[in-house]
């Protein structure tokens, strides 16, 4: 009998210990879990992108105006007295005094200052520090353009404890979790009174402590079963046995979700208290602490630009329950909820002004960085926006197409355009403007719009030539009459000139001048197209290319993006530097994670790259980009390059000037013909733009082994200063033309000129 | 030339050679631009201090302003070089030729530059050419 008593009950205990070994193990693994999520909820947090921070130093050209502008997008405050709080400024005549905001980066901290700034004649004159010392440079924080966001767009302003108001606490306590600093994770008190209303059928109580809450956020479902309850209480005493309260309330903080902005998901109050007031949490007042916890019930059905009276009704309770709990007084209870909601009508844009830059943040970014860790992990990203020349090359774009569609009798809307500006030298990307409408999403024409560039590819030709100093120099003459292109396994090609007239011979200068494409073509087949395309790949473009002799006319599809990176090497002197759209990328704490250091790499001499840039100045002195003139002074010397694919289908304009390049095409998306050249369409906005924008003139560096010398273009021989048609022209040392023209040196004019020359002693 | 064209033209470059023995710190002024100069202190302070990245990063600030100084990109050629990075050296260098066609001192301390860095990449040759148009001064 004994022995069947413990025969009996051994399998009980093995059931036993076998039931707790697995709930064991069960406990393990939710603890493992719930301090991952944990962990990783706490850092989860979008990569933040900022436009380049504005240097200011006297003698600058910059104006009043566009300091105040720039101070507006960094959300200064405009106050009447003398500015003394972080981030305000004051405006006084041609003087503004500001209170600048710290700002760390990458390399160092920035102190707030304040600072006098004296403007005159749209420049800098003067600054001063408080002491009335005057002051070479100062750095104000950069604007911040946009987040990279995670998958299902959660947003959020992380913000510590320590910056959240108590009365956004007391409420969420009043209201949520009346228990919270005693309990251990679960509130059985709080339960069972939440069972026995519901059971009582008095009303559905939560009766969730707020670390119940959070954990129920660890679960993408919001699955109502035993099960799922059970886990959750286990869950919820495990995360208070390994964190503080006030780990769990921070996180709680952050973590909630309070609202929706079209695909953006608002999480937390401290993006909460922007979205709905345009405030740091710091900065909320008694009421709207109560509005955003009252909200936490519902999101949606408490949505106060929706359903403002639910909402008043609503955060009035949560007041009450504040009075109840003993955080307020019953004096201020009445004027706390006789304040109206407040809540702005727009929130801040959270979705990017600049989508069409992010893009291209983003995919730079996406070169060292996996995807996952930029939509989590904080960053900081410094970039090479600026503002005000995107701002102008949105407004040019814009209206500009706008204009070209009534002139041209366009059907609205029909023509689409695209623009990028960068810097000549270090290629930093200042604007990227994607299509008309600059805040739309979609489809980025300036990286992805593949379109012919027409005659944009001439600097490339006539580079080639220039290279070989021994057979081509500006004034060799081409042959402009017809030809005949035969290709194998092609149609014979005729190419023709825009006027189709046909001028014997003409100088090499001057047909890249007017774009002439007959001499380019035959000179083009001379070089060899494979040469010509190996100098466009030097340049800068990645992708392969077919070649036919149509490329030499530009039949080859290109994006703004590779023909900006092209151009910035022709005015980089020959220089190529990847375009670039951050400057640095840096941890939440401040650390240096990534530069983006200035790259040079010689890929062609500088005095063939002068010759070029000449003509290319040229081109818009007296040649098929002459109308620029109209928009920008010729004392400029600005280069640059009308390009016009076939039927008129796209219009192109690249040009630079001393500070700035740009490029812009005008097209159509279903590819029909615009009726426009690169001069009439792209130029005009490309020039509109520019002139916002104040150009420094294009001064260039002559090359040592480069001379001048003066030749009579008709026939390409040496001339003299004087005579007839004469142009002075650089040549490569060693290529001037030894032979002289009629009125050139050596000739019998040029004597007798000599003789009187020599006579009136000049 | 006659001989007090010569004499002249002694005097001038003796007195022109006797300011610059008597003056031997005073380069040309880098810049005319109060940011450019502060923050061309602010690199050669970090230069000295061996902090070459960030030193690279106040000249990059300054080229924003002054994009076409020859002083600011040797500098940068000079911390590329200090940083082992003959390629950019080299590069930076030429960049700053190609700006400064006019100064001698200037391209030939770009050129000792070049030298240095191709020396650096194992090229006996090149660098052999460039400290000759160092000491050439062309």
């Amino acid at each position: 009998m004994f022995k069947r008593l413990k025969l009996r009950k051994k399998p009980i205990l093995i059931l036993a210990l076998a039931g707790v070994t697995i709930l064991a193990l069960f406990i393990i693994h939710l603890d493992f879990t719930v301090r991952a999520r944990f962990e990783g909820k706490r850092f989860r947090l979008p990569a933040k992108v900022y436009a380049r921070a504005l240097e200011l130093y006297p003698e600058q050209r910059l104006s009043q105006a566009d300091l105040t502008k720039e101070l507006e997008l960094l959300h200064y405050r405009e106050v009447s007295h003398a500015p003394q709080e972080q981030g305000t400024f004051r405006s006084n005549g041609n003087t503004l005094e500001i209170m600048s905001r710290p700002f760390v980066f990458a390399d160092g901290s920035q102190e707030p200052m304040w600072l006098r700034v004296d403007f005159a004649g749209g420049r800098v004159k003067r600054m001063t520090s408080e002491s009335g010392d005057s002051l070479p440079l100062v750095r104000l924080d950069p604007p911040l353009i946009g987040g990279i966001y995670p998958g299902n767009y959660e947003d959020r302003v992380l913000v510590r404890l320590s910056e959240v108001p108590e009365t956004v606490i007391h409420a969420l306590i009043s209201v949520e979790d009346r228990r919270f600093y005693s309990h251990h994770g679960i509130d059985p008190r709080g339960l069972t009174r939440a069972i026995f209303k519901t059971v009582s059928g008095e009303s559905v109580q939560g009766g969730s402590t707020l670390t119940q809450q959070l954990v129920k956020n660890f679960f993408l479902t919001p699955e109502r079963t035993l099960r799922r309850k059970f886990t959750e209480m286990i869950m919820a005493l495990l995360l208070e046995s390994h964190y503080s309260k006030e780990e769990i309330l921070e996180t709680y903080l952050n973590e909630v979700y309070l609202g929706q902005d079209g695909n953006r998901a608002v999480h937390g109050f401290g993006l909460a208290a922007s979205f709905f007031f345009n405030k740091s949490l710091s900065q909320l007042g008694l009421s709207e602490a109560a509005l955003l916890v009252g909200m936490l019930k519902g999101p949606t059905y408490f949505n106060p630009r929706s359903h403002p009276q639910r909402a008043l009704t609503r955060r009035n309770l949560v007041l009450e329950r504040m009075v109840a709990e003993g955080f307020l007084d019953e004096a201020k209870l009445d004027s706390a909820k006789a304040e109206p909601l407040d809540v702005i009508d727009k929130p801040p844009g959270g979705t990017s002004p600049y989508p069409a830059f992010l893009t291209l943040v983003y995919r730079q970014l996406k070169r060292d960085y996996r995807d996952e860790d930029l939509r989590s992990e904080g960053l900081r990203i410094f970039s090479t926006l600026d503002p005000m020349v995107q701002a102008k090359a949105e407004k040019a774009l814009s209206r500009g197409l706008e204009r070209l569609e009534k002139l041209r009798r366009l059907p609205p809307g029909s023509l689409q355009g695209a623009l990028i500006a960068t810097t000549p030298q270090s290629a930093e990307v200042q604007a990227v403007v994607g299509g008309r409408d600059p805040q739309f999403e979609g489809f980025n024409r300036a990286l992805d719009a593949r379109r012919p560039i027409g005659s944009l590819i001439k600097p490339m030709v006539y580079l080639t030539a220039l290279q070989q100093p021994d057979s081509y120099t500006l004034a060799t003459l081409l042959e402009d009459s017809p030809l005949v292109v035969e290709q194998s396994g092609a149609a014979d090609w005729t190419p023709q000139n825009y006027d189709k007239q046909y001028r014997g011979r003409v100088p090499l200068r001057e047909a890249l001048v007017h774009s002439y494409n007959v001499p380019t073509v035959n000179l083009g087949m001379s070089l060899g197209v494979s040469n010509v395309m190996v100098n466009l790949r030097q340049f800068g473009v990645e992708q392969e290319l077919p070649e036919f002799a149509s490329s030499l006319l530009g039949a080859n599809a290109l994006s703004p993006l590779e023909v900006t990176q092209v151009y910035q090497t022709i005015a980089g002197g020959g220089f190529f530097t990847p375009l670039r759209a951050i400057q640095a990328v840096l941890t939440p704490e401040g650390e240096a994670l990534q530069r983006y250091p200035l790259n040079v790499e010689q890929v062609a001499a500088p005095a063939p790259l002068y010759l070029l840039t000449r003509a290319l100045q040229d081109v818009v002195h007296e040649g098929t980009a002459e109308a620029l003139n109209r928009y920008l002074s010729p004392e400029l010397d600005i280069a640059g390059k009308t390009g016009t694919s076939d039927e008129f289908r796209d219009s192109w304009f690249a040009g630079y000037t001393g500070d700035r390049l740009a490029v812009v095409w005008v097209g159509r998306d279903d590819n029909g013909s615009t009726n426009l050249t690169g001069a009439s369409g792209a130029l005009t906005i490309w020039g509109e733009m520019m002139a916002g924008l104040h150009p420094e003139p294009l001064i260039l560096s002559q090359p040592e082994n480069v001379e001048q010398a003066w030749i009579d273009p008709t026939s390409g021989l040496l001339s003299a200063r004087g005579c007839r048609e004469a142009v002075e022209l650089p040549f490569i040392e060693g290529s001037v033309p030894t032979e002289s023209a009629p009125c050139g040196p050596g000739s019998l004019s040029s004597s007798v000129k000599g003789f009187f020359e020599r006579l009136f002693g000049q | 030339m006659n001989t007090r064209c010569l004499i002249l033209f002694l005097a001038v470059v003796l007195l022109l050679s006797g300011c610059e023995v008597m003056l031997p710190g005073i380069a040309p002024r880098a810049s005319q631009n109060a940011g450019v100069l502060a923050l061309l202190n602010q690199a050669e302070q970090e230069i000295s201090a061996g902090r070459f990245q960030a030193a690279g990063t106040s000249l990059e600030r300054a080229l924003r302003i002054e994009p076409r100084n020859p002083v600011l990109w040797q500098k940068l050629a000079q911390i590329r070089l200090e940083q082992v990075e003959y390629r950019q050296a080299e590069n930076l260098a030429a960049k700053s030729n190609a700006l400064a066609p006019d100064s001698r001192r200037l391209r030939a301390e770009n050129w000792r530059i070049i030298g240095q860095a191709r020396q650096g990449l194992g090229d006996r040759d090149g660098a052999q050419a460039a400290f000759e148009k160092a000491r050439s001064g062309k």
